[in-house]
């Protein structure tokens, strides 16, 4: 009620100063005028308020809450009023709140839930050292674990889990299924119970083959519609039927894995969960802190019992405990990190954006502002009225954004590496929800509070005195204006420039020298049955010659795509030199090779000659145990022998009765994934196929592409034996697809935000400079009439943009040096303050912030002198 | 008269919620459309400080005499536009009544002495 007398007041104070305003008068004696001709308004205005309370008496039951009503509704008049300047406002925060919303749900996924365990803080990982030659983490064996947990105080239990990753169904359907082989304690360290049955009894975890199972939650709900009595039925596993004894809780994942959620988990020894095919990396170790013990009394227990074991048993480095959630993966934690940042500061751009709007829209509202406020309105009650608009199109903006997060999201799904494969279930829940709410209330206030402060604290006198054109009554707004345009360019280039250096490392990445040709390789890993095995002793051989034998095959090898070899879990011990002197490599990637494998996949032999397949290993009943003679990538040879002698010496796996030693006979060259951190696979040893392992890993060369030539390879296979099964195909391309995965999701996602920062900024800069002209525009018409040169006025207004534009790309350039930093471990071949890319990125900034101060620059030019000189 | 506001509103008390209706017999009007036809109407004689006008306008507003509602002015502002309600005319018909016989009577009293 009072807001719609003070809405008419305005109306009628502004008609009264134009008219006086007609007839010749000054506008600071046409507003003494008005007010004089008002007569007393305080009189009028106690008044008009006690009418409204003689009106509304008995509809105050609470004054407060009506009143935001009141507010609420003239923000939404206001709104309504202004649509294009509302659709801007709130597509530009929806935007920034949507990005926001969608990086904020992948927080939550992967950093701020990690460890979803009951006994989630309590768990713990043995951890091995890194040394100088080797810096790679690695795992404790379970020798040392045993004689740890025999002695200590200091932990409750130790499990063990490993993941396997079959890409090929028993019923011949190809979709990534993940299997994992844990001891039988593993959920009761975790603090976890079965949702069905039991979970597995120690003595199942030493059967030669598991024949008991649980699955998982969503596998009992999809594949048995959640009956009861799936207990009892069978699941198939390597070809060989397993009971179902239970369900694991909703959601049970390993700790710490990337990989999708287990549906299938196997009982196995601490030892080994399986008998190590394809688990890459090995079991992964969770001990159970005891309530009150500390990780650094664990690993002063865990370093005293491996003080008194021999070596072989201990392993090198140094033995730490560490707690789980201080492990997560650094490399994926850093890019998520990253992304969150870069979408911070988006909002923070598109804040300052509107901000900027409303500013702008603000001091055009001043006159109204200020007879309100000379009318008796409260500056409380203005401020209030300009934070309820912002805050309502903070809300807008933050509705519209849970759509543009819903989008996102499945962007982000669709482009997740691999090694994020546990993304697809991210979802926006509850507390995301939350997060976008009070995203968006924030953003409201934040952006808001500077006109509202602008429109309640402002002298009401002070106001209109001063507001005659050209004074100084903008200047602090327009200061206010200039730094949050400087800090939108600022902040937008720091972002392009991460988005740069990533472009970079992704180019480098696709043109890095993989040392084999993916082009034309298919990979399979086969499982053979134990008993297929005992039948048909030389089933391996027979696959081989059977692929051979294929039309389109020009070569066919045992051993796995480069880079993906078997890692050893207690490492190797290596003669440094002749005299005897050994060291340790914790770990690296050895791959089983029949010795045409090099031909096959197109590797370059440097030195020495390929291992010979009649040299027998004396220790031939190890499951897994490496070739007489052997030979090692040339990273390898260069890190232990810097000055050569790597032929003929010899290393070994030290066990607690070390095994027989193996010759080195060979060197080839490098080969790389495009994963940037690939590290363990730089160093490779090469040893001949055992032919004792349940899986055997083939890879093929063909004239045809994979599309045609892997249903082919895998049915020729499949076709030998019915114990037979092809576990995982991939073609080269497909492999090189998913190592690039990482780089390229962290790439696309941070140069779209960054794109999208740099649209706000430069709309923001454009938004400034094109106002400026506008207040400016009689000022601007006066030196029109007086001659000026167009190319002056141009000069002018895009100096007061470059002005700008150069303090942001100052600052910008500093913050981007300091904070690129935290990109290194994401970057290839390019350092965090590469040259090349901050210059172009500079360069790209000043072009686009040039063209946004441009456009202003040309319509000075079109001002006509003498509508200028009439204009209001 | 014309530095003595109050005085001027205190005359006019009832005569000012006549004229208002009499004006916005003609058309709607805002506000300050109203003191401009006043000012016009009487050739500046009666200063009505706009205050007043306003109090007037509520008066009759909240009488049912006269209805406000929001529209857009000749220059394009937010204006609130007030017109006549047939409660109005009558008591504009009936005022006007009053008031001539007043006008009359007083001047009678003036002319005879």
């Amino acid at each position: 009620m009072l807001r719609e007398l003070d809405e008419e007041l305005a109306s009628h104070f502004a008609m009264r100063v134009d008219q006086l305003r007609a007839l010749g008068m000054s506008e600071v004696d046409a507003m003494a005028e008005a007010r004089r001709r008002f007569g007393d308004a305080d009189e009028y205005h106690a008044w008009a308020e006690r009418r409204v309370t003689r009106r509304a008496r008995r509809l105050r039951f609470s004054d407060w809450v009506a009143e935001w009503g009141q507010d609420a509704r003239f923000a939404l008049r206001q709104v309504k009023g202004a649509r294009g300047f509302t659709a801007i406002v709130v597509l530009t925060l929806a935007l920034g709140i949507g990005a926001n919303t969608a990086i904020f749900s992948v927080v939550h996924r992967l950093l701020l839930a990690p460890m979803p365990y009951a006994n989630g803080g309590r768990i713990v990982m043995p951890v091995g050292g890194a040394d100088a030659v080797f810096p790679f983490r690695d795992r404790p064996s379970a020798e040392l674990m045993r004689a740890w947990l025999a002695r200590t105080h200091t932990i409750e239990g130790i499990a063990g889990a490993a993941e396997l990753m079959f890409t090929v169904q028993p019923d011949g359907s190809v979709d990534t299924i993940t299997t994992a082989i844990i001891t039988s304690n593993f959920l009761s360290i975790l603090g976890e119970r079965p949702e069905l049955g039991r979970t597995f009894r120690p003595e199942e975890e030493r059967t030669s083959a598991p024949t008991v199972a649980m699955i998982s939650h969503a596998m009992w709900q999809r594949a048995y519609g959640g009956r009861r009595d799936v207990l009892g039925r069978t699941v198939e596993h390597e070809g060989r039927p397993v009971t179902i004894v239970g369900v694991t809780p909703p959601g049970l994942a390993v700790p710490l894995s990337t990989n999708a959620t287990p549906d299938i988990w196997l009982p196995g020894p601490l030892e080994q969960a399986g008998d190590g095919n394809g688990a890459i990396g090995g079991p992964d170790l969770y001990a159970l802190l005891r309530p009150g013990a500390s990780v650094e009394a664990a690993t002063a227990e865990l370093r005293t019992v491996a003080a008194g074991l021999p070596d072989s048993v201990r392993g090198s480095g140094d033995l730490r405990v560490v707690r789980a959630q201080d492990l997560l993966d650094g490399r994926e934690r850093r890019a998520v990190q990253v992304l969150f940042f870069a979408v911070g500061a988006l909002l923070l751009i598109a804040c300052a954006n509107v901000a900027n709007l409303l500013l702008a829209r603000a001091w055009t509202r001043q006159r109204e502002f200020a007879v309100r406020g000379a009318l008796g309105a409260s500056r409380w009650r203005l401020a209030r009225q300009v934070l309820s608009e912002s805050v309502l199109l903070g809300l807008s903006g933050g509705v519209l954004g849970i759509g543009v997060a819903w989008l996102a999201l499945r962007l982000i799904v669709a482009l997740r590496p691999p090694a994020l494969d546990h993304l697809a279930d991210v979802h926006i829940n509850p507390a995301v929800l939350l997060w976008t709410l009070g995203v968006s209330l924030v953003t409201g206030v934040l952006f808001g509070c500077a006109p509202a402060l602008l429109a309640g604290a402002r002298a009401v006198g002070d106001v209109l005195r001063r507001e005659t054109r050209g004074s100084s009554a903008g200047a602090t707004s327009r200061r206010v204006r200039s730094a949050l345009t400087v800090m939108q360019i600022a902040m937008s280039l720091v972002l392009l420039v991460g988005s740069g250096l990533l472009v970079r490392s992704f180019a480098a990445l696709q043109d890095m020298r993989l040392g084999y040709e993916p082009r034309g390789l298919v990979y399979a890993d086969v499982i053979t049955g134990r008993q297929t095995r005992e039948r048909k002793p030389d089933i391996t051989w027979e696959i081989l010659d059977r692929i051979r034998s294929l039309p389109g095959v020009t070569g066919a090898a045992i051993g796995t795509m480069p880079g993906k070899g078997f890692i050893g879990m207690g490492g190797l011990e290596v003669e440094t030199d002749r005299a005897g002197h050994t060291t340790r490599v914790p770990m690296l990637g050895t791959i089983f090779i029949t010795p045409d494998y090099f031909r096959v996949a197109k590797i370059a032999v440097l030195e020495g000659r390929l291992p010979d397949s009649t040299v027998v290993s004396p220790d031939a009943k190890a499951h897994i145990v490496i070739s007489p003679e052997v030979m090692v990538n040339r990273e390898f040879a260069r890190r232990v022998w810097p000055h050569g002698g790597a032929i003929g010496a010899r290393l070994r796996e030290p066990r607690s009765t070390p095994g027989p030693w193996s010759t080195i006979v060979g060197i080839v060259d490098d080969t790389r994934t495009p994963e940037v951190h690939g590290e363990v696979a730089a160093i490779q040893v090469y040893s001949l196929y055992p032919a004792r392992l349940g899986n055997v890993p083939f890879i093929v060369r063909t004239r045809t592409s994979a599309d045609v030539s892997a249903p082919m390879v895998k049915h020729a296979i499949a076709s030998l034996d019915p114990g037979i099964y092809v576990r995982a195909m991939t073609s080269g391309d497909t492999y090189l697809r998913n190592g690039l995965a990482p780089t390229r999701f962290a790439m696309a996602l941070l140069t779209a935000f960054a794109l999208l920062a740099l649209a706000l900024a430069a709309v923001g800069l454009y938004g400034v400079i094109a106002y400026g002209v506008t207040q400016r525009t009689r000022e601007i018409g006066v030196r029109i009439a007086l001659g000026a040169e167009p190319h002056s006025i141009v000069a002018r207004v895009m100096g007061s943009g470059a002005r700008l534009a150069l303090a942001g790309v100052v600052i910008g350039t500093a913050l981007a040096l300091a904070s690129a930093r935290v990109l290194r471990s994401m970057l290839y071949d390019v350092s965090p303050d590469d040259p090349l890319t901050i210059v172009a990125i500079v360069a790209i900034v000043v072009i686009i912030t040039l063209v946004a101060s441009y456009v202003p620059a040309r319509r000075a030019l079109r001002i006509e002198p003498t509508e200028a000189l009439r204009a209001d | 008269m014309r530095d003595m506001p109050r005085d001027t509103s205190d005359l006019l008390h009832g005569t000012l919620d006549l004229l208002v209706l009499k004006a916005l017999s003609t058309t709607p009007m805002h506000g300050f459309g109203l003191s401009k036809w006043i000012e016009q109407r009487t050739r500046d004689e009666l200063e009505i400080v706009d205050s007043a006008l306003y109090k007037a306008l509520h008066r009759l507003e909240d009488d049912g005499a006269i209805v406000a509602e929001w529209g857009v002015s000749e220059n394009n502002r937010r204006a609130r536009y007030y017109s006549i309600t047939t409660r109005g005319r009558q008591r504009l018909r009936a005022e006007t009544a009053t008031w001539k016989r007043y006008v009359i009577a007083v001047s009678g009293v003036l002319e005879t002495t």
